[in-house]
């Protein structure tokens, strides 16, 4: 059996930066690494919150990376 | 002109962590970034090879200028 062991997690925050010609929002991606693995999604939503209340862009989505090392 | 907040966080074990905001909200209400900041840490979601966010060490934002020449 094949084993997944968890070896990296990475917070995504996607922010809409206005709109372009044909009428589409720009998305623009910001990754924040050293992220704890234990992370929960909760406290992921906060510090994404908290982050996003400084910037002028409306935030758009968070998304959670999580790298894993298959053994096996 | 593009420009950047930047966010410095003391970590446990001394050493400073920064995490940067494009596009900051402007202009910059310090008691909003200090609440900001004070959120990131409650949530725990960060942490470096020197440990975890402990304390706000302070905030700057940094001006980019890029000017362009055509060279052909």
């Amino acid at each position: 059996m094949a084993q997944a062991l968890l070896e990296g997690t990475k917070l995504r925050l996607v922010f809409e930066a206005g709109i372009d010609d044909e009428g589409k929002p720009i998305l623009k991606a910001k990754t924040f690494s050293n992220v704890t693995k234990a992370a929960t999604a909760d406290q992921l939503s906060q510090a994404a919150q908290a982050i996003a209340g400084l910037c002028n862009d409306q935030l758009n989505k968070i998304e959670r990376n999580d790298s894993s090392e298959i053994i096996g | 002109m593009a420009k950047t907040l930047e966010l410095e966080f003391s970590t446990e074990f001394g050493k400073t962590a920064r995490i940067s905001v494009d596009s900051p909200k402007e202009p910059i209400d310090e008691e909003v970034v200090k609440l900001s900041m004070a959120q990131i840490i409650t949530s725990d979601v960060f942490t470096t090879a020197s440990g975890r966010f402990v304390a706000a060490k302070g905030a700057r934002v940094i001006e980019r200028n890029v000017t362009d020449y055509e060279l052909t």
